[in-house]
């Protein structure tokens, strides 16, 4: 027995009046009334709990599914329906890892949601639900964030829910199927609290703002030092100006004196951070450019100091003081890394870009009106109505009416996409023409956009193999230079010109100030960020640095054939007859075999077949022939469809049907022979057109130098004439799809680097063999596990656009690196006095600090360069 | 060589043995993650001019949450990369990020911010 979910009346599931397909589960009802109330608003009999969890009061058992991240059979699977059977009062517990779910029969009177997400994650798993986070009005006492999360966390469908007092938030995590926000904001205000919006969820502005926080914070401390740099330069200097070089030695000491005490504020105030940071990571026993800059200023100001209070334990010409040394350059620095911060913010502009193409509301039907919601408070389910020249708030299915929508943005396809009823929307894509309504299938961090920025935003922050060098490097940077400061001072003192200890002082300064370590640590991460960006502004996701840099290298491109270089999807292209056979009676018959058939090619016949207004009829005896064919009887014919194996298996004389065939073949069509009764028949060929501009990339890819092969489970001559068309260098045919991967592997034997291109389904094996796998995706599926690289908009062009922007940023990188490591290998030495006893040259500690400073600001600049990068075939 | 030459030259060679010993060869201590309330293994990071603690050391399969929480400005640190595992965190001034992942695999694993300057290192056994 089923309930109905609006009338809660029992019902027999065989003698219910309607049913309806509801979130994956099938709906009963009693009568036509039920049915309208339940159309009206599906989501409220979902929300009552009744639909999605089975949940009955009578019975004491509900099911949830939850959704579990990164499930896969495996294992730590089996571990996930162990922990979750192990919780008291679960009575089933099973993984669907097809819908990366797992489904769990509990009681609710005794087990919360809550302890099935702990038992989830005892597992090794998180449950994937929605985050949000809602503010707290006037939230003061930490002893009431303990009442507020509970009250969170016993609404029904809450996972998990920490509430901070500091930013005065709660961060919910939440099945967005079983918890609507108001529930929620219900939840807060029934503690007595009332709930506000949170300040921001974007955490792209909140690092703008403290970017810009720390950018006028950091330009202040500038104006401070450089107003102190100019007494301290003009008394540091005093036999360059007119009045000042007359000027006694007594009055030039109490000048330095006075000069003494304006540094001071200059080293606490605009060089603190350097000083706290160095003593924070003194703790840790590390160093960094902190440690440096504090360093040398400290040794200057000490130094300093000292000579002019007690000029006489200084040897004779050595008790003048360096306060411009710390002045001027606490003062570039800080330009610097002011600088430094500003040209940062726009390495992420790609991301800021993504994000700002969100829809802010959403228009939904609820309770039969339409409401404008924010877009954060759509559910899945919900019937969003999208009007002309408005933005698709979230992802979904169309219900009703049509339009043209410009997905531009995200998959780099200038041309608007038609869509109709049962065609997929992409949130933050344009609507051009119509209006229409869609039913939201995803929302959240689960919409594609959000998808492509999450998965743009970890690339940008994973590693290049290449910046392992620099990390090495710099790990061990910041101490050898200070050895090479001490080193350096010792050297001068024992063996340079007098005054020794002027020389030794100012050398070793020079030494800890010219050395930058932030150079080298920028070089990659600054130009994998633009680079990375780049690439989605144009419709490919690199999910790694590591894809980014394999992907320069890459000599050989494989390309899968079928909804690679082709559309995809074959069409009935000829129907040859032999004998007395006319073609529609023939196809009627193939067409009704194929009824019974999953193979592709069928549903081409059938679609030919059905484009011709002929009517098929159900087989019987149906029977598939694993690579030959299929056999059914129909109409009380027997019929046989299939390849030729088929036709020799059923030892049938072809005749001269063999011949055409292979003509058929030879223009890339596949074709198959009909047996009608023991006799050929005759033939019907399908085939799978070439995508238009297959054959342009493929040019491309050429006069890059590289090498085009295509993989095909097709036939030799079906394969060839694919490739005459469109010009590819190699031909795999006949490639069984568990072979795919070998033959990659064949190919990367050669010692090139081997890229695959295909669906990301079929071949996830070749993809992930190969060194950089690019999965052509469509729609909204952009997290194709095995790819390295996802292209969003299904065309060859992206490849040649993936490579060259993987070129142009290792390009960035190299020069980035190269001047990094040159500047520390040169400055270095040259500070050290390395050129002294050649050329008599020093180096100033005031144009070393300038130097350091203006080093990462170039390295930053350099990656910003990136960003004029345009690709050969550019969307816009 | 006079006196004051050989005790310079003697007291920076010390120094420099001192600065290696001090920065490379010195001890660290370990910090152990311990079991948190919601079943994964748990340590409070603070991030200001380095990481407290920066040796974490966590058991292998089980889940790990680590809960930043940035008390400086420096731009530096508004990151946190876990390279091996393919996470990433914005730190926000003053609030508290967890990220969280399960290690599958023994061994020693590298966490640093965007540019390489502060380090931390994950011993999963």
């Amino acid at each position: 027995m089923v309930k109905d979910p609006v009338c809660g009346m029992d019902l027999d599931p065989q003698s219910a009046f309607a049913t309806r397909q509801h979130w994956g589960q099938t709906v009963y009802f009693c009568s036509q009334s039920c049915v309208d109330q339940f159309d009206a608003d599906p989501r409220q009999y979902a929300l009552a709990g009744s639909i999605t969890t089975g949940y009955n009061p009578d019975l004491s058992s509900a099911r949830i599914e939850l959704p579990i991240v990164g499930l896969k059979k495996s294992d730590r699977a089996q571990a996930l329906e162990g922990a979750l059977q192990a919780v008291p009062s679960v009575h089933a517990a099973k993984i669907n890892a097809g819908s990366s779910a797992v489904q769990v029969d509990y009681d609710p009177s005794v087990v919360t949601i809550n302890a099935l997400s702990k038992a989830v994650k005892s597992a090794g798993y998180r449950v994937g639900g929605a985050q949000t986070r809602i503010g707290i009005v006037d939230l003061r006492c930490a002893s009431c964030v303990k009442f507020i999360e509970d009250g969170l966390k016993a609404t029904p469908g809450v996972l998990d829910a920490t509430v901070n007092v500091g930013t005065q938030e709660a961060t919910i995590d939440y099945l967005p199927e079983k918890t609507a926000l108001p529930q929620l904001r219900g939840a807060i205000e029934a503690v007595g609290y009332q709930a506000r919006p949170a300040r921001s969820d974007e955490p792209e502005d909140v690092q703008r703002a403290e970017h810009e926080r720390e950018y006028r914070r950091l330009l202040r401390k500038f104006w401070f030092a450089a107003l102190i740099s100019i007494p301290v330069l003009i008394t540091a200097y005093p036999q360059f100006l007119p009045i000042i070089r007359d000027w006694p030695m007594e009055t030039l000491r109490i000048a330095w004196g006075v000069t003494a005490l304006l540094t001071l504020p200059v080293l606490f105030y605009s060089g603190g951070h350097f000083f706290s940071g160095a003593w924070a990571a003194l703790k840790h026993r590390s160093a960094n450019m902190n440690t440096l800059i504090a360093l040398g200023t400290a040794a200057a100001w000490l130094y300093s100091t000292s000579a002019i209070l007690f000029p006489s334990i200084f040897p004779e010409g050595t008790s003048e003081p360096f306060y411009d040394v710390v002045a001027v350059v606490i003062a570039l620095v800080v330009l610097g890394q002011a600088l430094e911060l500003r040209a940062k913010g726009r390495t992420s502009e790609a991301i800021k870009k993504l994000m700002g193409l969100q829809a802010k509301t959403a228009r939904v039907v609820r309770d039969g009106r339409e409401i404008d919601i924010p877009v954060e408070e759509v559910l899945v389910g919900d019937i969003v109505q999208v009007r002309p020249g408005e933005k698709v708030p979230v992802d979904g299915l169309i219900v009703a009416g049509s339009s043209a929508v410009d997905e531009s943005m995200l998959t780099g396809e200038s041309l608007p996409a038609s869509k109709k009823p049962g065609d997929e929307v992409i949130g933050a894509t344009l609507n051009k023409t119509g209006a229409f309504k869609f039913r939201a299938t995803k929302v959240g961090k689960d919409t594609a956009l959000a998808q492509i920025v999450k998965l743009v935003q970890d690339a940008q922050n994973s590693k290049a193999p290449i910046a392992r060098l620099a990390d090495t490097v710099s790990g061990y940077f910041v101490p050898i230079v200070m050895i090479l400061a001490v080193l350096t001072f010792v050297a001068w003192f024992d063996f340079g010109p007098q005054p020794q200890l002027v020389f030794a002082l100012v050398t070793s300064v020079t030494v800890l100030i010219i050395a930058c370590p932030c150079a080298l640590g920028l070089a990659t991460p600054m130009s994998l960020m633009v680079g990375i960006g780049k690439g989605a502004e144009n419709g490919i996701l690199i999910r790694s640095g590591e894809a980014l840099q394999t992907a320069h290298q890459i000599k050989t491109v494989v390309l899968d054939k079928t909804g690679t270089i082709t559309k995809g999807k074959p069409e009935l292209t000829d129907v040859v007859v032999a004998g007395e056979w006319k073609p529609n009676d023939l196809l009627q018959l193939a067409a009704s075999v194929e009824r019974s058939s999953e193979h592709p090619l069928a549903e081409a016949i059938i679609e030919g077949a059905k484009q011709r207004q002929i009517d098929l009829v159900e087989p019987t005896a149906f029977e598939a022939v694993p690579g030959h064919g299929v056999i059914a009887t129909v109409e009380g014919r027997r019929v046989v469809l299939g390849n030729l194996k088929m036709m020799q298996r059923e030892a049938l004389a072809l005749g001269d049907l063999e011949a055409q065939a292979a003509h058929l073949a030879d223009d890339g069509k596949t074709p198959m022979y009909v047996a009608i009764d023991g006799q050929a028949a005759g033939i019907v060929a399908v085939a799978d057109t070439v995508k238009e501009d297959s054959a342009e990339a493929i040019a491309a890819l050429h006069r890059m130098g590289i090498e085009v092969v295509m993989i095909t489970g097709d036939n030799q001559r079906t394969a060839q004439a694919i490739a005459r068309q469109v010009g590819v260098d190699r031909v795999l045919a006949e490639v069984l799809p568990e072979d795919k991967a070998h033959n990659v592997h064949l190919l990367q034997a050669e010692n090139k680097k081997v890229a695959m291109v295909g669906d990301g389904i079929n071949d996830a094996p070749a993809l992930a063999q190969a060194d950089v796998g690019l999965a052509i995706g469509t729609g909204t599926d952009v997290a194709i596990e095995a790819s390295d690289i996802t292209l969003i908009k299904g065309s060859l062009k992206g490849v040649v656009t993936a490579i060259e922007v993987s070129r142009a940023t290792m390009r960035n990188i190299k020069q980035n690196l190269v001047g990094a490591f040159i500047y520390n290998a040169l400055g270095v030495p040259v500070a050290m006095g390395v050129l002294y006893p050649f050329f008599g040259i020093l180096l100033s500690p005031l144009l070393a600090g300038a130097a350091m400073a203006f080093s990462s600001v170039t390295v930053v600049s350099n990656a910003n360069r990136l960003r004029a990068f345009k690709p050969r075939f550019s969307a816009k | 060589m006079t006196t004051i030459q050989i005790i310079v030259t003697l007291g920076g060679i010390a120094l420099s043995i001192f600065i290696a010993w001090f920065f490379w060869f010195a001890p660290k201590t370990k910090m152990q993650a311990a079991l948190g309330a919601s079943g994964a293994q748990e340590v409070a990071v603070t991030v200001k001019g380095g990481y407290t603690p920066d040796l974490i050391v966590v058991k292998a399969g089980q889940p790990v949450r680590l809960r930043f929480t940035r008390r400086e400005s420096a731009a530096c640190s508004e990151m946190v990369l876990f390279p091996d595992f393919k996470q990433s965190a914005k730190l926000p001034e003053g609030e508290e990020v967890s990220v969280e992942f399960t290690p599958d695999k023994p061994g020693e694993y590298g966490f640093q911010c965007q540019m390489g300057m502060l380090r931390g290192k994950l011993i999963v056994e």
